[in-house]
């Protein structure tokens, strides 16, 4: 019964191949999106009544259908594994997906190219679901880099437009972000190469039975190993190859200092937000380093980049939050800087207090994506939040899912993003004993709530700004989707509740994480962070629906500019990194491109080493008036010179 | 001389029922003599013909590729007639597991080659067909002669009418382009002339054999009936790589490729006929690794610096081409670094990669070079600038190339992924090599990405320039074409083992000959 893994990502592949080829309608091509990530979410419901029945020490189903690549030593199956870290995956995956499907059927209608639209949604939950299902590292690869090229195709759904709001280019937007993944990949091959060179295997676990070792079973064996870099003194094997892990996980999972692309992300399709850029892809980064936790224990002890980068892309991504004027980049920053808790989490050892955030915030931050849509195609396509202001009465039932998403996301009690914030603010606190990534983790925690109460006082109350605006709510496709979710963000947090730890026991045969302990210091800080936080979202909200509400103007800047100049701007310009990039990278890397094109390669290889010595062999030939005509001369001078040559060789050797 | 004696017995009874290698070599030189003797007018005639010689040649190579049996590490199918027997100069061809790929690939692209060129031609089509075949002719004996002098007479025989193709029916600078790639490849086959009659002396001298075959020489240096002495293996070992390197080409040597590739006909018939098909890095193996492991080994860690660079600068370069061949010109060799870094790993894995990257890399780039030519037919320009948001006016032929290209970035799931990863592999264990040559050739990744991803988005994102507004999408013949060469990239992408499997055991022996050299670092 095993294969029957194998239906949970061929459901998908089967629509998309299906939706490419064959249908021409857009009704069809929505349905039948939807029907197979629904399917693949039954699949996976079966998978995991069938997982409940294998022995408690080997907690995992395995699948081969071949053997991908076998060139010498170097072997890798093409195999599926399903293990309770890959089944809480899948679940978010295809459910929050197949959701954000049906919701696709409303938004998507009349759009231009709605046929291909969900084609590419169903290959990205297909390479998704080959990146949580992968029982190697190379094939864990291939859907690695299948979610980048997925991200690609939906970003550039519009590639024949010049620009979408908030001013993007979207064939630019989608260059980008392929880009930028593709240097977090660079380092991700890098590790495996490493990988199997010191370990022999890219197989995660051990196979007996097919005779397969796995390297995460062989990482302690080898934890001295260290790896000569000259100069540079001798790297600890494992700290070499997670830190090439870390730098590919800044790349998919948009952390400092890769996280540009994921901001003009936004230039796709609402969905593709939701779905790509905030529940699943990017999360794919935090799903790597809880899978390889063995390797990163140990890098965890030695130094806490991994903590570093977290905490340190969480407070950018938040402040940067709070100056955006598109509803759509303020849910982009945030979701920057939540996942820079998921990776804070993990870096500091606490996987189950990651995964359990990446779960909550798969599904509020979905709900908070579908309902900017909802906004957004309710007001005939605009995501200026200064255009908006009023809506509260025209889309009371957007209005009321968008706020249950925000209270969530703010980590107001006793919502879902409570519960599984504060469970990495407490780690960082009692048990890394770090009090200092707790502290920037409980001030950008309250930063969260203020830039949501600053969105919601924008979007949904004070007066309406543009007269010509009148909004309408959204269709039973849509908001249905939207109310499921918002279930999901109020009672999220029960999955690892605290005193039944659910997700703890179930991830246990993967994490061997032992059981959180409460103390009534983890209810002190609870109490101060969720107080802080309300009382910043209500800030936010005051100020902009109240008390500056009337200086918010149709194109021009927001009235806190006024008070935080430069300090605004570099907020509102995600602290400068694209301009940086641009000046520092792209720039050199085009002039460099076009010296070396036409001056080194034209001039200098061609015009100087080749032309020349043809110049001085064609002068030679003709000084020695060997052979009159054509190349001939210079092929029989060559020749004549080497006959020599070898004949002076093998004369003076004797 | 009981080696000559046998070998000369060899000959008659080696000659097996249907001398199936020898009938795909000179199939296509048939069918170019038949299509010069066809009425100048009847173009009809003249591309059935041809196509069918073409296809003709293809089911001899699948027929080779039946009977070859994969468990044999050595040359197989062997067809031996003496030629000049007092010099021991003698028609000798075979495949191994190494030059079966090539020959594969040769009869697969020779038929679309010649189908793509249809409607292309303006003058003289006839003659342009009958070099099309001629080429494959001399690719076919490039890669099956195991006769030293007669790979060399074949080896010399692709140049002209590669020359000829580009000369006469190539772009503005095509004189000086046709040339160039003349003069600058002959000069260098000068030097792999003198290695081959260098090592024939040398065998010679030492086992009073004096013969060109090359198993007979491969053998003489296993059994240490020839030994060679350090300086005289390198010379030779360097006048080989010399005229293997400008073939290949190993950077600095590429120019005359950008060149030629840059001015050969628009179609892109000759880029994938005559310029993608590896013959010097075929050569590198054939000869260098194979018959000089000691000296490779010694050279292993310079070449991979000139591989690594290639890699790296030929990338670079490529971002910032505004003519679209010349783009695609950089990017091959860009792959040809990467195939001469997995050569000179030394190992099976970088052997292995290396050859399917030949393979690989030959399809994908192929298949662009022919999206370019057809671009080039509906617009009249090379210029990327002159195009613009194709993919909405041409959906097909849109996804098609965006296909091909990610097959050519090396996206995991198509054939470009699996190559480049086992050479990387590969170079990464090597012990000449190492990580510090397979870091900097992994940014080759990204920099492959730029510039394969700038060409995509100028030509088919963006807004649909107005001119291009009514050009048709992929016709029938072209589709059909693109599909064939986009088959491959998808199931080797999946199936690699289709393309490891049979050279296996050629690669392995080809790797465990260097060994001893390797193991004494």
């Amino acid at each position: 019964m095993n294969w029957i893994i194998w239906l949970i990502p061929a459901f998908p592949l089967f629509g998309f191949v299906i939706n490419a080829l064959a249908v021409r309608r857009e009704r069809d091509a929505g349905i039948l999106a939807s029907v197979m990530v629904g399917l693949s979410f039954a699949a996976t419901i079966v998978a995991m009544v069938l997982l409940e029945g294998s022995p408690a020490d080997a907690k995992r189903l395995t699948w081969t259908l071949w053997e991908w690549i076998s060139a010498g030593d170097f072997r890798v199956a093409f195999g599926l594994l399903f293990d309770p870290l890959t089944a809480v995956m899948a679940l978010l995956i295809t459910g929050v997906g197949g959701l954000i499907h049906v919701y696709s059927i409303g938004y998507m209608h009349g759009d231009v190219r709605p046929v291909r639209f969900f084609a590419f949604m169903n290959l990205f939950v297909f390479a998704m679901l080959m990146l949580v299902m992968a029982d190697n590292l190379l094939l864990l690869f291939l859907g690695w880099e299948g979610v980048g090229l997925c991200s690609f195709l939906l970003i550039g759904h519009y590639f024949d437009r010049r620009s979408v709001p908030p001013g993007i280019n979207p064939s630019d937007a989608a260059v980008k972000a392929f880009v930028a993944n593709r240097i977090g990949d660079a380092a991700m091959l890098a590790a495996l190469f490493a990988i199997f060179a010191n370990f022999g295997t890219l197989s995660f676990y051990d196979n007996p039975q097919l005779g397969i070792s796995g390297y995460l079973d062989q990482a302690v064996a080898i934890a001295g190993d260290t790896i000569d870099l000259g100069a540079f003194g001798q790297l600890p094997l494992i700290a070499g190859i997670t830190l090439l892990m870390l730098v590919a996980v800044t790349g998919k999972s948009a952390q400092f200092p890769l996280y540009t692309w994921l901001p003009d992300a936004m230039a796709g399709p609402t969905p593709v937000s939701a779905l790509i850029h905030a529940a699943t892809m990017v999360t794919s980064g935090v799903y790597l380093i809880v899978r390889n936790h063995t390797l990163f224990d140990q890098l965890t002890s030695a130094a806490p980049w991994v903590l570093v980068i977290g905490v340190m892309t969480a407070f950018i991504g938040a402040t940067a939050a709070v100056a955006q004027l598109d509803i759509k980049r303020v849910l982009a920053y945030s979701t920057i800087s939540q996942l820079g808790y998921m990776v804070a989490a993990v870096g500091m050892g606490a996987y189950v207090a990651g995964m359990y955030h990446l779960l909550t915030h798969g599904l509020f931050k979905a709900l908070l994506f579908l309902a900017a849509g909802s906004v957004i195609h309710g007001i005939g396509g605009h995501q200026d939040m200064r255009r908006m202001g009023g809506l509260r009465d025209d889309l009371p039932t957007t209005f009321r899912l968008y706020v249950v998403g925000a209270l969530a996301l703010s980590g107001i009690f006793p919502l879902a993003g409570f519960w599984s914030k504060d469970e990495i603010i407490a780690h960082a606190w009692f048990d890394a004993r770090s009090p200092l990534a707790a502290i920037i983790l409980i001030l950008t925690s309250a930063i969260t709530a203020f830039y949501m109460g600053r969105q919601i006082g924008m979007i949904f109350f004070g007066r309406p700004r543009d007269p010509a605006m009148h909004g309408h709510e959204s269709g039973a496709t849509m908001r249905w989707p939207m109310i499921v979710l918002a279930g999901g963000a109020v009672i999220g947090g029960l999955i690892n509740f605290p005193g039944l730890h659910w997700l703890n026991s179930y991830l246990r045969p993967v994490l061997q994480e032992p059981e959180v302990v409460y103390t009534l210091g983890m209810g002190v800080l609870a109490t101060i962070t969720t107080l802080l936080s309300a009382g910043a979202g209500y800030l936010g909200w005051k100020i902009y629906a109240r008390d500056l509400e009337p200086r918010i103007r149709i194109g021009k800047e927001d009235p806190a500019f006024r008070y935080l100049g430069d300090l605004w701007r570099g907020m509102e310009f995600g602290w400068g990194l694209d301009w940086l990039y641009q000046r520092v990278v792209v720039r050199p890397y085009r002039a460099a491109s076009v010296f070396l094109s036409q001056v080194v390669d034209r001039e200098g290889i061609d015009g100087v080493l080749v032309d020349g010595t043809a110049r001085g062999l064609v002068r030679l030939a003709r000084g020695l008036r060997l052979l009159q005509s054509g190349y001939v001369r210079m092929y029989a001078l060559m020749f004549l010179a080497g006959v020599i040559i070898l004949i002076t060789f093998f004369a003076l050797r004797g | 001389m009981p080696l000559r004696q046998r070998s000369v017995r060899n000959a008659v009874v080696s000659m097996n029922s249907v001398p199936l290698l020898s009938v795909m070599i000179w199939l296509p030189a048939l069918g170019a003599l038949v299509v010069l003797a066809l009425p100048r007018q009847n173009v009809a005639a003249q591309r059935g013909v041809s196509l069918g010689a073409a296809l003709l040649a293809l089911a001899a190579a699948v027929g080779v590729a039946l009977f070859f049996n994969p468990a044999h590490a050595g040359f197989q199918l062997v067809e031996r007639v003496a030629w000049v027997p007092s010099w021991g100069i003698s028609y000798t061809v075979s495949v191994d597991g190494i030059s079966l790929w090539l020959v594969v690939l040769t009869a697969f692209l020779t038929p679309i080659a010649l189908a793509a060129s249809w409607g292309t031609v303006e003058r003289q089509e006839r003659a342009f067909h009958a070099l099309v075949l001629l080429l494959a002719s001399g690719l076919f004996g490039v890669f099956t002669a195991q006769d030293m002098l007669l790979f060399y007479v074949f080896f010399e025989f692709t140049l002209v009418p590669t020359a000829l193709l580009i000369g006469i029916w190539g772009g503005a600078e095509r004189r000086y382009a046709a040339i160039k790639f003349f003069a600058y490849t002959f000069s260098g086959s000068v030097f792999l002339l003198l290695g081959i009659i260098g090592l024939y002396l040398l065998h010679g001298q030492a086992t009073g054999v004096y013969t060109f075959d090359i198993a007979t020489i491969l053998a003489s240096l296993q059994l240490g009936a020839l030994r060679l002495d350090t300086g005289a293996e390198r010379l030779i070992f360097g006048l080989f790589f010399i005229g293997f390197a400008i073939k290949a080409p190993i950077w600095p040597f590429h120019t005359w490729m950008t060149t030629a590739h840059a001015e050969a006909p628009s179609s892109g018939v000759v880029d994938i006929i005559g310029l993608l098909i590896k013959i010097g890095a075929y050569g590198l193996i054939r000869f260098n690794v194979q018959l000089f492991p000691a000296a490779a080994a010694w050279a292993a860690p310079a070449v991979g610096v000139l591989a690594v660079i290639g890699i790296l600068y030929a990338a670079w370069i490529a971002y910032q081409q505004t003519d679209m061949k010349r783009l695609l010109a950089y990017a091959s060799v860009s792959h040809v670094g990467l195939i001469v870094l997995g050569i000179f790993a030394l190992n099976t894995q970088g052997i292995a990669g290396a050859v399917a990257h030949m393979v690989n890399s030959a399809l994908t780039t192929g298949a662009l070079f022919l999206v370019v030519g057809m671009l080039v037919a509906r617009r009249g320009s090379r210029e990327l600038k002159a195009f613009g948001g194709l993919w909405k006016t041409m959906p097909w032929l849109g996804s098609l190339t965006l296909l091909l290209a990610l097959g050519s970035i090396g996206l995991p799931g198509l054939n470009g992924f699996v190559s480049e990863f086992t050479v990387l592999q590969g170079s990464w264990r090597s012990p000449g090599l190492g990580w510090r040559y397979t870091l900097p050739a992994i940014l080759g990744v990204v920099f492959a990405a730029v510039y394969l991803l700038h060409m995509y988005r100028t030509a088919f994102m963006g807004e649909t320039l107005p001119e291009l507004a009514r050009a048709p999408d992929v016709r029938p013949r072209e589709l059909a074409l693109l599909i064939a060469l986009a088959t491959p990239v998808v199931v080797l992408g999946l199936y690699p083992n289709a393309l490891f499997g049979p050279m296996q055991q050629s690669v392995t022996q080809i790797a465990q000959g260097t060994l001893p050299y390797l193991a004494s670092r």
